[in-house]
């Protein structure tokens, strides 16, 4: 099992999603965050008032997946969440322990 | 202990059938009281058997101990699945020791026959004592009821501890009562109106039944005020009854104290027509939403009645802070001289009940409360909803007119108004369309709210935000104290989502036919109503900009301004949003949201001040315009008109109706006769200029000085040329010393003065030096820093000049002379205030090229040390 998180546009994140969908996954936990990599914030100028924009808003996808669905997802996210631009985000890929369902106990792959 | 009680092999058995009797006839149609009813025998006929059983297996009498039913169970309505509140009552301390096996046996058993019993012991002694954190047990303690045991201890409890301990602790219970009642509301956001109602807790539940009667028991009855006419007990009986029934039916169905009206159940509700008493209403087929509207019905009765009985309690009235605050505002605003409503305790109240039979009056009366922000009092509305109630008294201008509502809506607090006239179904009769969305639960897992619950609050959001310490509020403050007809953003909030009562596939052109009809009703004017449909048809657009496009990408940006087309309606669209997300649920909007939100309207509003220039019109494209203007002209010549719009830029078509344009055109007509053609308006609280002449060095700083000279202070002012060097400035400047405002006299004084010194007539500095000499200035009471920017590369044409600086009388002329010294030409200016703050954009050229660097550098001083 791999846990996958994602940070990318806000604007890329319902193509995400119906893409990830199509290839059956459907559990993610997303969350809406800040942050910037490389691509710099700026200041902006409004009516006289200046407001920098240096953390930009971004969508972090959290799933884990068991390993054959992996690479798919990897793919996915890569191909619907490119834009070519500086600022599409980043994946990182960590190794599970295990997964417990809390409902019935369940662990493993059968937890997911 | 020796012994044990009667088997429950016997009684157990017999308990279970009987319920299951109770259960099946409440299927087949019995109604809540009844049921009730039946229940609580059942489980006073246990409990009293399993009581006098424990004392025989004892051997000993119940002197000392009494069993008293309490809360829900003392007033004999106990829910199938609901706790059963016993008082154990003890004589003595001594007593309560003996008592206690016995009693461990008796709760035991109970349990073990399915009863959930939730009791507490006291003495008579504790009885006495006010436990100020545990008010819940006190006001339970009203409902008493002897169940078993000792008659004459719970008769000395009631008549010589409770008799003496209730009127002392009367205060305590009454600000308690309220207290609980308010955190309660606000668990529940604060209204009747939830997708997914608890029929229980949740305002209007049967909860606030309660309370309302505890509070009328507590005040002991006697004030005027908690009195309530025969049709009022009616309502509430007959309220009472239905929402027991649902309560009932929750128990049965959840098999637990679950009193959440789910989706799932309001559909087998409505199949049921549960809650509605035998006869022909009973078969009607009704939706679910249609019986969901049957249910906020009711809900609205008892949640009228416990707010109405809150406001009676002297404990429950506002803060001293809000007292003071509202009699100050009712004293500015000269409320209740010589009028039939007064303010009083923080409230308006009708002084003469009879003027309510003029329908003017009470919209005056909402107008009022739109106005101050003052709330009608509890009392107020029950004089209307009497009035309305009764049709056969005399009514007279019972139609509103768009100018009233338009008061209404344009108003700071408008929801002031909208509330009480949802709560006695008057906005309906106003804006019939809104109908649709009454009550109405349309299923779906992100809103909370019915459609008109979440109507409303979008207003109450945004009326919220000048005092809002949310973080979320930040950005949009400043938006809505500066937004230009607040009225039309108002009508397309109430309209937007009307659609979704409509039988349409999208619930938006739904919304636009309601606005359609809305519009020919209350007559609004072509430009009006094109306004809130534009904000009615895009009301998702923005939301969906945010969080579907990149904002970041000067591509989504334009797109974006070029579907928006002007700064005002962006400022309307974009509160609008704020509203709509908000309004969902309370978690909707997410600070990221609202900063996304925020950063899209930047943006664009960037966007827009620097690309004014970009587009001029091109009248020979605009034919409907053309044909528009010459028509409201009067059938003027079509070349004319397209000579006089030619080159003027497309804020200007955006800015103004065809009406105005047609009105300046006829302006423009005039120049022959005379060159400087001026109008002017009186607005709420300012006047409006317009100034059409041909174009001349210092013309913009010569009328700015003017208006200067006679004291008025420019708070937005344009200035537009066409093709033809025809200058198009509008001011809007407020009459410091109420020159215009007291002597109408000096109206024609004043315009010739501007005409004169337009024209060179007459000097401007001896006007300048008067007015200098008469004003003292006064410190300002928020130092603004100067700023001066350049911006070389939004406009093909023009230098952009930004100018932020402390706003003051005057300052727009030093600017335009400095502008006028330099030979710089404004081609475009965008003046507006914030507050005391000034800022000014204007498109500058010299000698039709934008400003060479060295030009720049030295304006920068000049401004720099002029506006220091």
């Amino acid at each position: 099992m791999m846990k996958l998180e994602a940070i990318i546009q806000p604007s890329r994140f319902e193509s995400v999603k119906d893409a990830l969908r199509e290839i059956g996954i459907e559990g993610m936990t997303v969350t809406e965050v800040r942050g910037h990599g490389r691509q710099k914030g700026h200041t902006e100028v409004y009516r006289g008032r200046e407001y920098t924009v240096d953390l930009l808003p971004k969508i972090k996808l959290e799933m884990v997946l068991p390993d054959p669905l992996v690479q798919r997802a990897v793919d996915t996210i890569l191909k619907t969440a490119k834009t070519g631009k500086i600022g599409d985000g980043k994946i990182f890929l960590s190794r599970v322990e295990e997964a417990i369902r809390i409902r019935n106990e369940e662990r493993g792959e059968n937890a997911l | 202990m020796p012994g044990s009680v009667t088997p429950l092999s016997v009684l157990g058995p017999q308990t279970e059938d009987e319920r299951n009797r109770i259960r099946q006839q409440f299927e087949a149609g019995a109604g809540a009281r009844e049921t009730l009813d039946a229940l609580c025998n059942l489980a006073d006929r246990t409990a009293q058997q399993i009581f006098a059983e424990v004392l025989r297996v004892n051997s000993t009498a119940p002197q000392g101990l009494s069993l008293v039913a309490l809360g829900g169970y003392g007033r004999r309505l106990l829910f199938p699945y609901s706790d059963l509140d016993i008082l154990f009552l003890f004589g003595n301390e001594k007593a309560e020791a003996e008592f206690r096996p016995l009693i461990a046996d008796f709760s035991r058993t109970l349990w073990d026959l399915g009863f959930r019993v939730s009791s507490a012991g006291r003495t008579l002694d504790e009885c006495k004592r006010i436990e100020e954190d545990n008010a819940e047990f006190h006001l339970a303690l009203l409902d008493r009821r002897l169940l078993a045991g000792d008659e004459e201890l719970f008769d000395r409890l009631v008549k010589k501890v409770m008799a003496g301990s209730e009127k002392q602790a009367r205060p305590f219970l009454l600000a308690e009562l309220t207290k609980l009642t308010k955190e309660r509301h606000a668990r529940y956001g604060n209204t009747i109106y939830h997708l997914e109602p608890n029929v229980k807790d949740a305002p209007g539940g049967l909860r606030d039944f309660q309370a309302a009667a505890w509070l009328r028991q507590i005040a002991g009855d006697q004030r005027d005020g908690w009195k309530n006419s025969a049709a009022e007990e009616d309502l509430s009986a007959t309220a009472v009854d239905f929402l027991s029934a649902i309560r009932c039916f929750l128990h049965y169905s959840n098999a637990r104290n679950d009193n959440t009206l789910t989706y799932e159940l309001q559909s087998a509700a409505a199949e049921r027509s549960l809650g509605i008493p035998k006869g022909p209403a009973r078969d009607l087929k009704r939706s679910p939403e249609e019986w969901m509207r049957l249910y906020f019905r009711q809900a609205r009765v008892l949640n009228r009645l416990l707010l109405r009985y809150i406001e009676q309690k002297p404990a429950a009235q506002l803060s001293l802070r809000v007292r003071l605050m509202n009699a100050a505002r009712g004293a500015r605003n000269d409320i209740g001289k010589g009028k039939p409503f007064a303010v009083r305790d923080g409230l308006l109240e009708v002084v003469d009940e009879q003027a309510l039979s003029d329908r003017a009056v009470t919209f005056a009366l909402f107008a009022e409360a739109a106005r101050t922000g003052i709330p009608l009092s509890r009392e107020a509305e029950r004089a209307i909803f009497y009035i309305l109630k009764h049709p056969e008294l005399p009514q007279k201008n019972t139609d509103l007119k768009w100018t009233t509502l338009r008061e209404i809506l344009g108003a700071d607090f408008p929801s002031m108004a909208l509330r009480p006239m949802q709560r006695l179904s008057m906005l309906m009769e106003v804006l019939p369309e809104f109908r649709a969305i009454d009550s109405l639960v349309v299923r779906d897992f992100y809103h909370r709210y019915t459609v008109d619950e979440h109507s409303l609050r979008t207003i109450e959001h945004l009326q919220e935000l000048p005092d809002s310490s949310d973080e979320r509020a930040t950005h949009f403050r400043q938006l809505w104290k500066t937004v230009e007809r607040r009225d039309l953003l108002i009508l397309a909030l109430l309209l937007h989502d009307v659609g979704k009562g409509m039988p349409v596939e999208n619930h938006v052109t739904g919304s636009l036919e309601a606005l359609d009809s809305a519009a020919a009703r209350l007559r609004l004017s072509e430009y009006d109503t094109a306004e809130v449909h534009f904000l009615i048809e895009h009301h998702l657009d923005m939301s969906a900009t945010v969080q579907r496009r990149d904002i970041f990408d000067p591509g989504t940006v334009s797109a974006f301004a070029d579907a928006v087309t002007t700064q005002e309606r962006l400022q309307r669209l974009c509160l609008m949003t704020y509203g709509d997300i908000h309004a969902v649920n309370p978690e909707a909007l997410t600070p990221w949201k609202a900063e996304m939100l925020w950063q899209l309207f930047a943006a664009t509003s960037n966007y827009f001040s620097r690309t004014l220039d970009r587009d001029r019109l091109h009248a020979s494209d605009e034919l409907s315009l053309l044909e528009q203007v010459s028509i409201q002209a009067g059938g003027a010549n079509k070349t004319e008109v397209e000579r006089f719009l030619e080159g003027f830029p497309r804020r200007y078509r955006a800015v103004h109706t065809p009406a105005e344009i047609a009105a300046h055109f006829q302006l423009y007509q005039k120049l022959g006769a005379d060159p400087v053609q001026t109008e002017l308006k009186a607005r709420h609280h300012s006047f409006s200029l317009t100034i059409l002449t041909a174009d001349r060095p210092a013309l913009f700083a010569t009328i700015s000085g003017v208006l200067a000279g006679w004291g008025m202070n420019i708070v937005k002012a344009d200035a537009f040329a066409n093709a033809a060097g025809v200058v198009l400035d509008t001011f809007q400047f407020f009459d410091l010393h109420h020159t215009l405002e007291l002597n109408p006299s000096e109206i024609e004084r004043f315009r010739k003065s501007l005409a004169d010194v337009a024209m060179g007539k007459a000097p401007l500095e001896p006007l300048l030096k008067a007015r200098e000499s008469a004003s003292k200035a006064k410190p300002p009471k928020v130092a603004v820093e100067t700023r001066i920017g350049y911006d070389d590369t939004s406009s093909m044409q023009s230098t952009l000049l930004e100018i932020m600086a402390q706003d003051r009388p005057g300052l727009l002329y030093e600017v335009g002379s400095a502008l006028a010294r330099l030979g710089c030409n404004i081609d475009v200016a965008l003046i507006d205030t914030e507050g005391q703050k000034a800022i000014d954009v204007f498109y500058l050229t010299e000698r039709g090229q934008k400003l060479s660097q060295q030009k720049q550098e030295l304006l920068q001083e000049v401004l720099q040390s002029t506006l220091s």
